[in-house]
Formats: C-alpha cells, sequence, structure tokens
C-alpha cells in the first residue's frame, strides 16, 4: 500500500522514501515482571485504526519523525 | 547527458538558529551543506568540515524541467534559489535550484545510477 | 465435465441461532475447515460459522495457494505434511473439484549460505517426512529451462532444493468444499453478520456479540484472519501478532506451459502458472502494518523488477490485474493455534502469508482439540503459550512469502 508523510523538514513525501520504526511500549498495568517482559518482547497493541509511529526518512533529512496513522485507509 | 563527478561541498552541523541566518542547502534542522566555508557562524560547537561525499552535476532549466517531470513524484518549493530533497529516478537526492540552472545531488556511490536515469 | 465449470449447490441458509455449542469467527478457509472436520469428524454439528462479509473474502480468496511442506523445522516439516496429504485426498473426499495440482517446487539460493540452507533443508525434510532433494544449477535447468541461471549478472542461481509435492489448488472451491460439506452436515453458515466482541465471564468465555444480537457458545474459535487482534483484545488476551498487507498480481496468457513454481528466499518472490495461463507472482509483506487493501505501484515495479530477472519470458506479458490480503504475522514466522488462558475461547492465527498450505490439517487439528479438550501432539508446539516458555518455532526461510 502507497500513501504520502509529512515531513516536517521535507514536505510531502511518497512512503517509499522513509524507513519503517517500532516505538517500544511498556504495559505498566501488567503486574508480574515476567509478565511484563513478556509482554513488552512479543505482545503488540497491532491497532487496526490510529497507531502512533516512527519513519526515518532515509532519501530526505535522514531524521526520525513520529506519525499518527490510520491503518485502515 | 553529462556524467555526474565529484563535488566538494562543506557539511556544517549548527544550531538551528545559527543556521538560520545564511543561505545554506539545509538537509535538515541542524544540518547544512554549503558551497563554501561560511565567515564565521553563530554556534560555538558548530562542525564545520570538508564533505566529499556527494557526486551531481548542474542541469540547465530546460534539462532539469524535463527531467524532474518523469523522474520526481513530489512537489518542488515555488521560490528561487531553493533547496530540496528526496527520491529522485529513484535515488535519494539533493536539489539546488536555481532561476536558471539545477544543482542535482547524490551520494557518490549512485553517480553511475544517476548518469544512467539522466539519460 | 469442464473443471472450470462449477457445478450447482443447493443450501439451506437460515437465520442465527441464539446459542451454539461452538461458535467459529471468520468464514476463511481456516473457520470453515474446523467446522467441517467438527461436523465430519467427530459429529458435532450444532456449530455455527459467522462471516461479517462473504465467505473466502479474506485471505483464503486472495492467496497465490501454493501448498508445500519444505519448511524448515521438524515440528512445521511433520504438520505441513500433514496438510499436502489432506489435500491430496479432499477432491475425493468432498465431491468437489478444488482443481489440485501437483506442479514441484523449485526453491532457489542465490548465495553459499542460502546454498548451505538449502542443504540443510533437504535433510530436515527427509527427516521428518517430505520429499526435497538439492538441486545444483545445471539440475535447476533441466528442471525449468526458463530460468536464467545467471539471474541477469545480479543474482546467479547457486544451487536450490526440489520439493516434488509442492502443488497449487483453486482458493475458492477450497473455501466452498468445506463449507458445502459443513453445511451438509448441518453446520450454520452465517455471511453478512459482524462479531464486534467476545463475552468473558471469569475467566471463561460465554459468547459473541453481533451487529443481529448475542449469541452464545460453549466454545469460540477466533478464525478472523488479519482482523485477529482486534477481536480477541476485547476478551483481554494479548497476541504477538501485526497485521501486514501482502501483494500479488497476475499476468495476461503465457503461451506456453510452465509447469512448475519457482521461488526464491533471497530475492523473496515467486511465481506459477493459474489453469488458465496467467502467470501469478507475489512477493514481500509491506514493510508498515496495515489493515488497508490498497495495492501500490511500488510494489509492482519491485516485484515485477526481481521476476524479469530471474524469468526473462515475463518481459512480454502484461500485468493485469493486482490485489491485496492482510496478513496475520507472528514474530517467529510460524502459526499459533490452541488455547488462549481464557477457557473456551481457542485462535488459529500467525498465518500471515503462507496459511492457506495449512487449512485442511489446521482445521482437523482444531477439531480435533475443540472434540476432545485436549491439545493435539502435531500443533502442540504452536500453542499461543511458547513465548512465555521460550520456545518460539523460528522459520522465517521457509516461511518466506507464500
Ligand atoms: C496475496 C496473498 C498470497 C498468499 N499466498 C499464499 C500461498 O501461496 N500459500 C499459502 O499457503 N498461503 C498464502 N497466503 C496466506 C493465506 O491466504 C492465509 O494465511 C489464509 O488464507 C488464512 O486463512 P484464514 O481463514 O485464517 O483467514 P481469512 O481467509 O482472511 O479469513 C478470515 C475471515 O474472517 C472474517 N472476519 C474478520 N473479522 C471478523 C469479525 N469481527 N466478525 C466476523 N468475521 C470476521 C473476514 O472477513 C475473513 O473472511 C497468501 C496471502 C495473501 C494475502
Ligand atoms: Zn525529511
Amino acid at each position: 500500500m502507497s500513501f504520502h508523510i509529512d515531513c516536517p523538514h521535507c514536505g510531502r513525501r511518497p512512503v517509499e522514501e522513509f524507513f519503517y520504526g517500532e516505538v517500544a511500549s511498556e504495559n505498566e498495568s501488567i503486574a508480574g515482571a515476567d509478565a511484563r517482559n513478556l509482554d513488552r518482547v512479543f505482545m503488540l497493541d497491532n491497532p487496526e485504526g490510529i497507531a502512533t509511529e516512527r519513519w526515518f526518512h532515509a532519501y530526505g533529512c535522514r531524521r526520525w519523525l513520529t506519525l499518527r496513522r490510520d491503518t485502515r485507509k | 547527458m553529462r556524467v555526474p563527478e565529484r563535488f566538494r561541498l562543506i557539511h556544517i552541523v549548527a544550531s538551528p538558529a545559527a543556521l538560520d541566518k545564511a543561505e545554506y542547502l539545509r538537509i535538515a534542522p541542524d544540518e547544512a551543506l554549503a558551497f563554501a566555508a561560511p565567515e564565521s557562524i553563530d554556534d560555538p560547537y558548530a562542525i564545520v568540515e570538508p564533505d566529499d561525499g556527494y557526486a551531481g552535476l548542474w542541469l540547465d532549466a530546460q534539462e532539469a524541467e524535463k527531467f524532474l517531470a518523469r523522474a520526481c513524484e513530489w512537489e518542488l518549493p515555488p521560490h528561487r534559489p531553493a533547496f530540496a530533497q528526496g527520491a529522485v529516478a529513484g535515488l535519494p537526492a539533493k536539489l539546488w535550484i536555481e532561476r536558471d540552472r539545477m544543482l542535482i545531488l547524490v551520494p557518490a556511490p549512485y553517480a553511475a545510477d544517476l548518469e544512467e536515469r539522466l539519460a | 465435465m469442464n473443471e472450470f465449470v462449477e457445478r450447482k449447490i443447493a443450501l439451506t441458509w437460515r437465520a442465527p441461532k441464539r446459542a451454539y455449542d461452538v461458535v467459529i469467527v471468520g468464514g476463511g478457509g481456516h473457520g470453515l475447515a474446523t467446522a467441517y472436520y467438527l461436523a465430519t469428524r467427530h459429529g458435532i454439528t450444532n456449530v455455527a460459522v459467522l462471516e461479517r462479509n462473504y465467505i473466502g473474502s479474506g485471505n483464503s480468496g486472495r492467496n497465490t495457494t501454493i501448498i508445500r511442506a519444505n519448511y524448515g523445522i521438524p515440528e512445521a516439516v511433520r504438520f505441513y505434511q500433514r496438510s499436502v496429504d489432506l489435500y491430496a485426498s479432499l477432491e475425493s473426499e468432498t465431491g468437489r473439484g478444488i482443481m489440485h495440482r501437483q506442479k514441484g517446487l523449485l526453491w532457489l539460493a542465490h548465495s553459499e549460505a542460502g546454498v548451505r540452507a538449502e542443504r540443510a533443508r533437504a535433510e530436515v525434510n527427509v527427516a521428518f517426512g517430505t520429499k526435497t532433494e538439492f538441486v545444483d544449477p545445471d539440475q535447476v535447468k533441466r528442471i525449468c529451462p526458463q530460468i536464467d541461471i545467471t539471474g541477469g549478472g545480479l543474482w546467479p542461481v547457486a544451487g536450490g532444493t526440489y520439493h516434488p509435492e509442492g502443488s497449487t489448488a483453486r482458493h475458492d472451491r477450497v473455501v466452498w468444499a468445506f463449507a458445502e460439506g459443513a453445511m451438509r452436515q448441518g453446520v450454520d453458515i452465517q455471511q453478512g453478520i459482524r462479531v464486534h466482541s467476545l463475552r468473558v465471564e471469569g475467566d471463561r468465555v460465554t459468547g459473541v456479540e453481533t451487529d443481529q444480537g448475542p449469541i452464545s457458545a460453549g466454545v469460540v474459535l477466533s478464525a478472523a484472519g488479519g482482523h485477529v487482534t482486534t477481536l480477541v483484545s476485547t476478551a483481554g488476551v494479548r497476541l504477538p501478532i501485526r497485521t501486514h498487507p501482502l501483494q500479488a498480481f497476475v499476468t495476461n496468457h503465457y503461451a506456453l506451459e510452465f509447469p512448475i513454481i519457482v521461488a526464491s528466499a533471497t530475492l523473496l518472490f515467486y511465481a506459477s502458472q493459474t489453469a488458465r495461463g496467467e502467470m501469478l507472482m507475489g512477493a514481500e509483506i509491506d514493510r508498515q502494518p496495515s489493515y488497508s487493501y490498497r495495492s501500490s505501484h511500488d510494489f509492482l515495479q519491485h516485484c515485477a523488477f526481481r521476476a524479469m530477472t530471474l524469468l526473462p519470458f515475463l518481459r512480454n506479458l502484461r500485468i493485469l490485474r493486482q490485489w491485496t490480503g492482510v496478513c496475520d504475522m507472528s514474530p517467529d514466522y510460524s502459526p499459533i493455534m490452541g488455547k488462549t488462558g481464557i477457557d473456551g475461547l481457542l485462535i488459529t492465527t500467525g498465518w500471515g502469508t503462507w496459511g492457506f498450505k495449512a487449512i485442511p490439517a489446521a482445521g482437523e487439528q482444531l477439531a480435533q482439540l475443540i472434540a476432545t479438550g485436549a491439545t493435539p501432539e502435531l500443533i502442540a508446539p504452536f500453542s499461543l503459550d511458547r513465548f512465555a516458555r521460550d520456545r518460539t518455532m523460528a522459520d522465517r526461510g521457509s516461511a518466506g512469502t507464500h
């Protein structure tokens, strides 16, 4: 799938110019340390809706930006 | 078409405020390329060093327009001179666009690809 | 009779009941096969399959239909070989033509490391019950003369494996064979009904909430494909699944016969010929997670380039159609089947880009799990708790892209 990302420095560019990056999240509501680690390493929110992501503008400014994106579109 | 050649540029890392004070090829808020070393820069921690890492060539306005029409899918800034960067012919390109000519730069290892795609 | 002409079937479609012994969410191949085996093997027919769209509208009707068992770890070889065997007898069992074709599959390597991996694959495959042999570039050329063994000067073929049981089948016929078979035994298949959430009381699942009201059930199986995370999160279950789009395309008719399936694990590209003569191709998933069914030009460009380097005749063909499915990708590239920690709630997921071939075996095994309450040995290694037990089933190089 293809879409555009607005880079705050370079402007609007096709997604192919960017690398996708993960956002690590820690689920503080999980009580046990082992369970929390398991969740952090493997379990994913995988939102069907708005996701907060990091993207690296490899073809432009070579900086990471934070993007909120609707994964259904 | 001509062959891209190595460009000697000056690479500057400095605070955004310091970089705002002159006209550079502004590759990131705190990073710029220049054709010549600035006489002074308003940041005591600025890094200024020569950069041989790019290859490129000047195209006249007509050549540039023709090339970009088929090789660039994003919009160029309207003012002149202007700096822009992004994928051009599938390469990570940096453009310095003047009224009657345009410099296109790519990381030097892509020089051959640029030559091929200009043709 | 012409195999392209489908037999007319008369089936009774009922309104959903308010309660079932088993509710299966998702009318893809996995949900339907489980229903089919529940009914035919275990006599469990008070079963509903709830599909929000039409059956086969998910990945089961979008895939490139490659069936093979040449996986890289013992547990996977055994499991997929079971599926290969079930596929081979599916036509005679169901009485439905699924256009199953054994074609043989060439799996190419382009480096020394790749050659080592293929030699290892052949060993593991033979040791655990499937047929795979290592082949050198000359043998590759003999098996498939259309391959440019120099890889266009970019990716020379250094060797590979040949897997004679590699086959294809018509995907929507598979979906319908299982659906029809299940319905004839009394299973309710409901199309156009969306499950919003799972109903849980204490540690037990009690049913589902749908856009047509609640339905209670003793057992709920999630077979929702790429949408699994959203569904099971309503019961508080967290999964190591990320949903990525996978694209494929077909060309116009190729005038010659291309009788084999060709795949390159390095180039992440594979091709086969459809029964209509089109060349069918696919490659890797889109990098970013997404539930969007939109296709991209970028994918076509990159996949077509790699394809033409290896199979130069493709240059003269035209791309006719391109489409996308959304895949439930697991971190170790192996499926996740079975219990979830919530009583009565089962999942079948992590089918990613490789789950069409698994439909019969997974359906058979999950039906057995539902009927007996005990996880069958064949799928025990693929349960969700393997991540907590530090027993991941890493097999990325075999899951490949199909
Ligand atoms: C382009 C492409 C090529 C592929 N090629 C191959 C291949 O060559 N070989 C191979 O083995 N595998 C291949 N695969 C993978 C294979 O298609 C899938 O793994 C397999 O079809 C998964 O089947 P499923 O029943 O789990 O999911 P699906 O077929 O996706 O079915 C899930 C169903 O659940 C429904 N659903 C979802 N949420 C809800 C809800 N809340 N309520 C009700 N219904 C719901 C959906 O509408 C859908 O019909 C490919 C996939 C794609 C996309
Ligand atoms: Zn940028």
